[in-house]
């Protein structure tokens, strides 16, 4: 088995690991680290409960080898409250009732971000299209794209868009 | 944490996207503090944050990984099995067979085995399995598990099944079977469902027309996103069997692994995680006999096993396919004078909940009308698929499907308005029901009604064409469902000694809101704070016995479970705050207001908020109470022959919804423009909640409707994946949706209140599948309906 050590920081921690080279960062998250909020639905990027974000961009992390990470930054739904206060999009899936099982919500919650990152005053039409890897039994989706106008009515509110409108990273 | 969070107005407003019809009130004013208001989700914090546990993320020390090595035939006769290479493979821990293990088990007939034994009957179906230090061994050496099978012809279908030329089970009688599963020796029936009112041939007589119709409903998966798994630690000498797992059945899964192990019912204990997604898919135990069996012969050891997707599709459950057939009698003016109906169920391979599944469907097969002379007679066809079992209504959404489909035939040949001859037919408070029964608290008309004013019903004709060329509909359709009855649940409602309240009720959450909606109940019983109130985990061990989370039973019926501990509760602190202030116990009185209140002297009282720091607690006998309610006593048992009956249910649940879609006559898609929907929750306990369930259910249905099928090819499933198996996605929510609650309280549910986990979902496909008929003027008998359907479509002439 072949191994490659990689430094990353996951929710703000330093990280130096020897990894198998066919680890997937899914696994990597959920069995070296303990991150059970990366969810794993398919293995195959259909379903986009294990989606976290890379350097800000939204993964499935079941399509990425824990190898590629080295040098990089990752974010899971763990890393999202800072100092017991919630992300404003934690705070609006709670109020918009977005939130049913609860299975595919890490997922949303990281792609939801990724969206506000690049979407300050998305549209329903944005966030259909932007979200549509992520796949919900529960809801029917509707109060989810709720939850995040609401976050951006939040972000926005509370001035927490920064000069490159990144809203946390 | 979550009492900083409130419910977002914007979102939940009433009169925004859904409104509230009011029909009867039990128990209500309509101005209680914390019933009939949105309330934020006790375990939204968890879930937001990631710390909420699923299956999957239960990690013991020790652990061992399951894998297991499934037939790729359909159906074959297994010659040997051999091991040898699995067991090398470094790492393997244990490695089992079917011989292992071969008490075969079934809730209603013990036809299955957990790993297979001499023959294979579906692919995917498991032939042995393995624990590994890593689930790359596990996986590496169930590959390498070799077994010789001679092949065996495959039964694909209903029409095959019925020949009876090739037997799944060759022999009914060597199983034992429960009183409520009616398997035919000699044949694949593996169970059968007949109803009898009135007599049918006498009403087609009495017709000005009998119409005949037939309609298929597809096999479907539930694509639940958490695939099953369990973790288990089995002592093969204490016989200790402990199972973490995501399961809605959690004391139906103790008593059947019980049997499969031969260990009494105290031994194992199950311990509930979160569900992710459960829909009837995670009722029968699918990983939890296997985990515990690798652990047993693995001396012990945890084992942890989970399905990958593939594996989901292959070797857990489905929804089965169903092939109805309809004979309908109307007088000229509409009024229905017989109606008959046979069914067909594709089941799979074994019997599992079809019996449960064929019974409900039974029941509801003629829909919410009056008919004088009905029968119903269905069967359950082996073949060699995948296994089906309960789907969001137990068949119910099928024979929704079909008596709603036939109603618009009906309608169209009479020349009458599709709502108008319903509103002719549906059940009243008063009439007589499909088994006999007086119908009461039944509120289908203001249903009909409310959903066809949601989508503006009265303003749009059946079909038009739009000025981009569009063809589009309407539909509507409503329904009759039952709860399974009798059964019986329990709670314990215990105060913690700083005066907060546990509830331990083994209703499971999975989404559906029960953990919200309990303390509701005591919140408003003892009008205490909702944060002070919680549900424990479950755990078979120690939380009291609940059937199951299923049929939409749960608020119904620990609701009253609830109250009934409450009012306990109530009678135990009032004693303790008469020894605390040394007056008689019957002076002391517990007040609308939620005080502990002294009659005698007015002045000296405690809120039931304060009662943790007012002393009366200390050192005096714990407050504990038990809540129990069942329907034993209500039920009158429906015989086999006719199934006839007084009381078949505690509760009927009823709802109706419209649909408008556009059809696009080129490419073939389907847009589902609007759906209007109304639905008797009796009374809407978290408003919000009831939402959450409609609006889910309805994007569900449009993919029942338009898109998901589970695609068989002599007996090879060819699109066990989410690539090639649609569900909906966000981008098929763009759907306006307004949703009328209605209440119309039920003299036995707490606060009125009836179920709403399923029904969502009942009407929905019909539906659609009524507009979609509508605007290409063409009878589609079956679902989906894809653009293929509608391309080479037939319209009708009538």
């Amino acid at each position: 088995m072949q191994t490659v050590d990689i430094r990353v920081t996951v929710n703000g921690q330093d990280y130096e690991k020897t990894v198998d080279c066919c680890q997937t960062l899914l696994r990597f998250l959920r069995e070296e680290l303990f991150l059970t909020s990366v969810k794993e639905g398919c293995n195959e990027g259909e379903c986009g409960a294990c989606t976290v974000l890379v350097d800000g961009m939204p993964v499935n992390s079941c399509l990425v080898l824990a190898a590629e990470l080295d040098g990089k930054s990752v974010l899971t739904a763990e890393g999202l409250a800072q100092d017991g206060r919630l992300h404003p999009l934690q705070e609006a899936f709670i109020e918009a009732g977005a939130i049913q099982c609860g299975y595919c919500t890490p997922g949303m919650l990281m792609s939801g971000i990724a969206l506000l990152n690049r979407y300050p005053h998305p549209t329903r039409e944005q966030i259909r299209k932007e979200m549509e890897g992520n796949l919900c039994r529960c809801t029917g989706y509707a109060r989810i794209a709720d939850a995040v106008l609401l976050a951006a009515e939040k972000i926005n509110a509370r001035g927490l868009y920064g000069e490159n409108s990144e809203v946390l990273l | 944490m979550a009492d900083r969070y409130r419910p977002c107005e914007k979102f939940q407003q009433e009169g925004r996207e859904w409104d509230r019809l009011v029909v009867r009130r039990k128990d209500t004013t309509g101005g209680e503090s914390v019933i009939g208001h949105t309330q934020i989700r006790k375990d939204a914090l968890e879930k937001v944050t990631g710390a909420a546990q699923y299956g999957a993320d239960m990690n013991l020390a020790g652990q061992l990984y399951g894998a297991v090595a499934h037939s790729p035939h359909p159906h074959a006769r297994i010659k040997a099995v051999r091991t040898d290479k699995a067991r090398a493979v470094p790492g393997v821990r244990a490695v089992i067979t079917g011989a292992d293990f071969p008490e075969p088990y079934g809730q209603f007939i013990a036809d299955q085995p957990i790993i297979a034994l001499d023959k294979v009957r579906y692919q995917g179906e498991p032939v042995a399995a393995v624990a590994a230090d890593t689930e790359r061994a596990a996986r590496e050496a169930a590959a390498l598990v070799e077994v010789d099978y001679e092949l065996l012809p495959v039964v694909n279908t209903i029409e095959e099944s019925m020949k009876n030329e090739t037997l799944l089970h060759e022999d009914w009688s060597r199983y034992e079977c429960s009183s409520v599963c009616f398997p035919v020796q000699g044949t694949n029936i593996g169970d059968q469902f007949h109803l009898k009112k009135g007599d049918v041939e006498k009403g087609f007589a009495e017709a000005d027309l009998v119409v005949e119709s037939s309609f298929r409903c597809g096999q479907l998966q539930h694509t639940l996103i958490e695939t099953h798994t369990a973790t288990a630690m089995a002592n093969p000498y204490t016989q200790e069997i402990q199972v973490w797992t995501p399961n809605q059945s959690p004391f139906g899964i103790r008593g059947l692994m019980a049997k499969i192990f031969g260990v009494p019912a105290e031994k194992v204990r199950l311990t509930m995680t979160h569900i992710g997604g459960a829909f009837g898919g995670k009722y029968e135990a699918k990983c939890e006999p296997i985990a515990i069996a690798l652990s047993l012969k693995a001396g012990g050891r945890p084992v942890k096993l989970t399905y990958d997707r593939q594996e989901e599709f292959a070797a857990t459950v489905c929804r089965s396919t169903v092939q109805y057939h309809i004979k309908t009698g109307v007088k000229k003016d509409g009024t229905i004078t017989a109606q008959q109906v046979t069914g067909y169920w594709d089941a799979g391979a074994y019997v599992t909940t079809n019996p449960r599944v064929d019974y409900n469907a039974g029941f509801a097969a003629h829909g919410p009308y009056k008919i004088p002379n009905a029968q119903v007679d269905t069967y359950v066809c082996m073949t060699n698929r995948t296994l089906g079992t309960a789907y969001r209504g137990f068949g119910v959404t099928e024979a929704a499907t079909l008596h709603e489909h036939q109603m618009d035939i009906v309608a169209r040949k009479l020349g009458m308005d599709p709502l108008a001859l319903r509103l002719h037919n549906c059940l009243h408070d008063g009439d007589t029901g499909i088994t006999g029964e007086i119908i009461s608290t039944c509120a289908v008309e203001e249903c009909l009604r409310a959903a066809a004013k949601n989508v503006d019903w009265d303003s749009i004709p059946n079909r038009w064409t739009d000025e981009e060329g569009n063809l589009c509909g309407k539909g509507i359709a409503c329904f009759n469902k039952l709860t399974g009855t009798p059964s019986t649940t329990s709670c314990i409602v215990k105060m913690n000694e700083n005066g907060s309240i546990y509830i331990w009720s083994a209703s499971r959450e999975m989404g559906q809101g029960v953990t919200t909606a309990l303390p509701q109940f005591a919140a408003e019983s003892l009008h205490m704070d909702l944060d002070k109130i919680s549900v424990t985990p479950v755990d078979t061990s120690m939380t009291p016995y609940d059937k199951t989370t299923t049929s939409s039973r749960s608020t119904f019926h620990s609701g009253n479970a609830v109250l009934e501990a409450c009012a306990d509760i109530k009678r135990q602190l009032c004693r303790l705050a008469a020894i605390h202030w040394g007056c008689q116990t019957g002076d002391v009185a517990y007040t609308g207001e939620g005080f502990i209140q002294d009659a005698r002297n007015p002045e000296r009282r405690i809120h039931i908020n304060d009662v943790g720091r007012s002393g009366i607690l200390h050192e005096q006998d714990p407050v504990i109470a038990i809540g129990r309610y069942g329907t034993s006593d209500l039920f009158d048992p429906p015989p086999v022959d006719g199934r006839q009956s007084r009381r078949p249910t505690v509760m009927w649940m009823i709802g109706a919804q419209a649909a408008v879609v556009k059809v696009n006559p080129v490419t073939g898609r389907v847009k589902v423009v609007k759906m209007g929907a109304a639905h008797d929750v009796g009374k809407a306990i978290n408003p919000t909640g009831c939402l959450q369930q409609i609006e889910g259910a309805i994007v569900m249905g449009l993919g029942h409707a338009l898109m998901e099928e589970m695609i068989y090819e002599d007996g090879n499933l060819r699109n066990g994946n989410m690539v090639d198996y649609k569900v909906p996605t966000f981008m098929d929510s763009d759907v306006e949706t307004r949703i009328t609650l209605v209440e119309n309280g039920h003299p036995e549910g707490p606060f009125g209140v009836k179920g709403i986990g399923e029904p969502g979902l009942v009407p929905t496909a019909a539906a659609i599948a009524g507009a979609v008929c509508h605007a290409c003027n063409t009878d589609f008998e079956s679902l989906p309906i894809k653009p293929e359907h509608i391309l080479f479509r037939k319209e009708v002439e009538d």
